[in-house]
C-alpha cells in the first residue's frame, strides 16, 4: 500500500520533518492488533511555492538523507524492521513509466505559479475595468503585488486561485496514474496560513473530481481513502520591524481559522460529507512562543520545531492503522463520511517529557525514540573505539574505512545533526519538549525523568560497553547480514537496545 | 560452526598427543642425568604434563567464559592471562615435582626444567585459546580477530 502524503506549506514541511524522525526511530504503521502493516510505502509530495523556505529545504535534505540511509540498509524492500524501517520514496521513484517528465525530488514543481506575481498570474492588466474592480475587491494591493515565489503570505484567497491549476501539472498526472487500488492519501496543512489552508481543499476537490482528468486510475482516485491533518494556530508572530507591513497578522489567525473551518465544514468534513474520510485537528493556542515576523521575504522562514508537529506526525500512522471498513463502504466502494479526531496531552504542562503524553502515544514513540537517541550517543561516543573488537570483527566486518562511507557520514552528520537540531528546537520552543536531557551523553541520565533500575549493587549501568556486550552476543554466529555491515550495525544495535531498555531502565508504561 | 568444532578437536588432539608423548617431548627439550631418570621413574612427567595442560586450558576457559568481558577483550589482556599462566603453572609444577622427587636434591635441575616447561605452557595456552575462544561472546576475537 502506498500512502501519498501531500505536505502543504511551511507546516506541511515541518510536520513531515517530525514524521521522518519518527520513521527513522522505527515507528511504523500497525494494524488494529498492533502488528506492523506490510508493504507500506510513503510517498511525500511537498507543495510549497516558497522554495527558499528554510523549513522546506531542511525537510528535503532530511528526506534525501533518510532515503540514502534506508536504501543502504534495506535496498528497495518495503518490509523491514528496525531503524528507518518505513520505506519513503519520491513520486519519481514510484512512477514506473517515463512518459511524464518529473524532477527527482520530493517537492512538487510549481513553476507555473512561483515565477509570477499574483497580478500577472491572473492577468490583471488585461482584464476589463469591471473585472479589475471586482478583483480589487477580493484582493488587497499587497496581495496582487505578491511574488508567489515566497508563497501566499498567509493569504488563502491567493492560494485558492493559484493552486487551482495544480491538476494540469505533470506531478499531479503522474500521481493520478500511479495511484492504485488500496492506496491512500493524506494531507498535512495548517489552516491559519495561506498555502496549506487553500491547498488542502483544492487538491481534495481535484482528486474527488478525477473523472475530469486524463489518468488511467482515476476511478480509484475518486474513491480513494483520504485523511488530513489540519493544524490550527500553534505559534504566533512577532510584530514586523516595519510597522506598515501587516501582510501577516496574529490577530487574523483565529478569524482565518474560523472561516476556513466553516468552509471545510461545508465542503469537506461536515455532516454526511465524504470528501475527506478522516480528519485530525491539532492546535495549541496560548502556549506558543512568538516566531520572528517573516512573510517569506525577510529571513526565509526558519521556524523552530514544535511539539504540535511531532504529535501531528503521528496522524498519518493513525490513518494507516484504520481498516478499509472504517474508511470505505466495502459494499459500494464509496468513501465513508468524515471521522474527526482531536488530541490532548495527558498532562497540560509547559514542560513535556514522555510522561506528559497519554499511554497510546507513549506506546508508539517512547521505545523507538529512546533507541534512536541511544544510537546517537553510541555512534558519537562509542563505535569508533570499538572498531577492531568484538562484533565489529564478525563478518561483515565494520572496519575503520566504514566510518568514512557515505552511509556513515550521512547518518552521523547529516541525519543526527538534524535530529539534535530538531530536539533542541522543540526543547526551546513553547511548550518545552524535554524528552531527553540536553547535551547529556551519559546513557544513564539521557532520558528525561527516566532512570536506570536498582540492582543488587546499586543502579544498573548503561554505557557503550553494555551495548558492546549485547551486540557481541547477538553477533556471534549471526550470518543474516550477508555483506551489509550497515544493516549489521543498525540491526544489532536496535535489537540490543530493545533488551537493554527492558532490562535496565525504569520505563514508562 | 563446523570450522570451530574442528579447531576444538585439533586443540584437544594436540593436548592429548602432548600427554602421550610427554616424556619424549620433555626429554628432547631438557635432559639431565639422574634428574630425568627420576622424573621418568616417579611418573613426574605425567603430573607436570597434566598440570600444564590443566592450568592452560583452565585459565583460558576462565578468560573466555568466566571473565568474558568487553573491558578485558584486547590482545594485551590475553597476553596478561598468558603471563599469569606462565607464572602459575611452573610454580605448581615445581611443587608437584619437588614432592615426587622428595629425598633427592635436584632443585637447580627442577628450576631449569620449569623454565623450559614455560615453553610448553605457553604453547598449550595458545592451543587452548584457539580451540575454545570461538564461543565466547566478548573475547572470541582475542588475541587476533577470527
Amino acid at each position: 500500500m502506498k500512502l501519498f502524503i501531500f505536505a502543504i506549506g511551511g507546516t506541511g514541511s515541518r510536520v513531515l520533518k517530525s514524521m521522518i524522525m519518527l520513521c527513522a526511530a522505527g515507528v511504523r504503521p500497525v494494524d488494529a492488533n498492533g502488528r506492523p502493516l506490510q508493504d507500506v510505502e510513503i510517498v511525500p509530495i511537498i507543495i510549497d511555492p516558497h522554495k527558499s523556505n528554510a523549513d522546506l529545504k531542511r525537510t528535503e535534505r532530511l528526506l534525501s538523507a533518510y532515503s540514502t540511509i534506508r536504501e543502504k540498509l534495506y535496498g528497495k524492500n518495503a518490509n523491514a524492521n528496525g531503524f528507518f524501517a518505513t520505506k519513503i520514496s519520491s513520486l519519481k521513484e514510484v512512477v514506473s513509466s517515463s512518459q511524464v517528465p518529473l524532477d527527482d525530488s520530493f517537492i512538487f514543481n510549481l513553476a507555473a505559479v512561483e515565477n509570477y506575481k499574483f497580478r500577472d498570474f491572473i492577468s490583471y492588466n488585461t482584464m476589463n475595468e469591471p473585472n479589475q474592480a471586482l478583483t480589487s475587491l477580493l484582493f488587497a494591493d499587497y496581495q496582487l503585488e505578491n511574488k508567489m515565489s515566497i508563497g501566499f503570505v498567509g493569504s488563502p484567497n491567493i492560494g485558492s486561485v493559484a493552486l487551482n491549476g495544480i491538476k494540469d501539472s505533470n506531478e499531479f498526472k503522474a500521481f493520478a496514474n500511479v495511484f492504485a487500488d488500496g492506496d491512500r492519501i493524506f494531507f498535512i496543512s495548517s489552516i491559519f496560513g495561506g498555502t496549506g489552508a487553500a491547498g488542502f481543499p483544492i487538491i481534495v476537490k481535484n482528486i474527488r473530481q478525477a473523472k475530469n482528468i486524463d489518468a488511467k486510475n482515476k476511478a480509484y482516485l475518486q474513491k480513494a481513502p483520504i485523511g488530513g491533518l489540519t493544524v490550527l494556530p500553534y505559534f504566533s508572530l512577532m510584530e514586523s520591524d516595519d510597522k506598515e507591513d501587516k501582510r501577516i497578522d496574529n490577530a487574523d489567525f483565529v478569524v482565518k481559522t474560523q472561516s476556513a473551518l466553516e468552509y471545510y465544514n461545508n465542503t469537506l468534513t461536515g455532516d454526511g460529507k465524504n470528501a475527506v474520510n478522516a480528519i485530525f485537528y491539532l492546535g495549541d493556542h496560548g502556549h506558543n512562543a512568538p516566531y520572528a515576523y517573516d512573510p517569506g521575504d525577510k529571513r526565509d522562514q526558519h521556524d523552530p520545531a514544535h511539539l504540535i508537529e511531532m504529535v501531528g506526525a503521528m496522524a498519518p500512522f493513525k490513518f494507516l492503522s484504520m481498516s478499509d471498513s472504517e474508511l470505505t463502504d466495502l459494499a459500494t466502494g464509496e468513501p465513508l463520511p468524515t471521522k474527526a479526531f482531536e488530541y490532548g496531552l495527558d498532562q497540560d504542562t509547559d514542560f513535556v517529557d514522555f510522561s506528559a503524553f497519554g499511554q497510546e502515544t507513549r506506546s508508539v514513540i517512547y521505545r523507538p525514540l529512546v533507541k534512536l537517541h541511544l544510537l546517537y550517543i553510541f555512534l558519537r561516543t562509542g563505535l569508533n573505539g570499538m572498531i577492531g573488537q568484538g562484533f565489529t570483527e564478525d563478518v561483515p566486518k565494520i572496519t575503520r574505512e566504514f566510518t568514512g562511507t557515505q552511509f556513515y557520514r550521512v547518518l552521523t552528520q547529516q541525519f543526527f545533526d538534524s535530529y539534535i537540531e530538531w530536539l533542541t528546537e522543540m526543547l526551546h520552543n513553547r511548550r518545552h519538549v524535554t524528552l531527553f536531557n540536553e547535551g547529556e551523553m551519559d546513557m544513564n541520565k539521557a532520558i528525561h525523568n527516566v532512570l536506570t533500575k536498582k540492582g543488587f549493587f546499586g543502579s544498573k549501568k548503561v554505557d557503550n560497553d553494555t551495548f558492546k556486550a549485547e551486540m557481541n552476543r547477538l553477533s556471534r554466529d549471526n550470518n543474516t547480514y550477508g555483506s551489509n555491515p550497515e544493516l549489521k550495525l543498525m540491526d544489532l544495535f536496535y535489537t540490543a537496545a530493545e533488551k537493554i531498555i527492558t532490562d535496565r531502565y525504569n520505563n514508562l508504561n | 560452526m563446523r570450522d570451530k568444532v574442528v579447531y576444538l578437536i585439533i586443540g584437544i588432539v594436540a593436548s592429548v598427543l602432548f600427554w602421550i608423548f610427554r616424556v619424549e617431548l620433555y626429554e628432547a627439550l631438557y635432559t639431565v642425568n639422574g634428574f630425568s631418570d627420576q622424573m621418568y621413574n616417579t611418573g613426574a612427567y605425567g603430573s607436570v604434563a597434566a598440570i600444564t595442560i590443566g592450568t592452560a586450558w583452565g585459565i583460558a576457559a576462565i578468560y573466555y567464559y568466566l571473565i568474558n568481558s568487553v573491558k578485558f577483550d584486547r590482545w594485551y589482556h590475553w597476553l596478561a592471562m598468558l603471563g599469569v599462566t606462565c607464572v602459575i603453572t611452573p610454580i605448581i609444577c615445581y611443587i608437584s615435582v619437588s614432592q615426587s622427587l622428595e629425598g633427592f636434591d635436584y632443585s637447580t635441575a627442577e628450576f631449569t626444567f620449569e623454565i623450559y616447561n614455560i615453553l610448553f605452557t605457553a604453547l598449550t595456552f595458545v592451543i587452548a585459546s584457539f580451540s575454545m575462544r570461538w564461543w565466547s561472546s566478548n573475547c572470541r576475537h582475542t588475541p587476533i580477530p577470527q
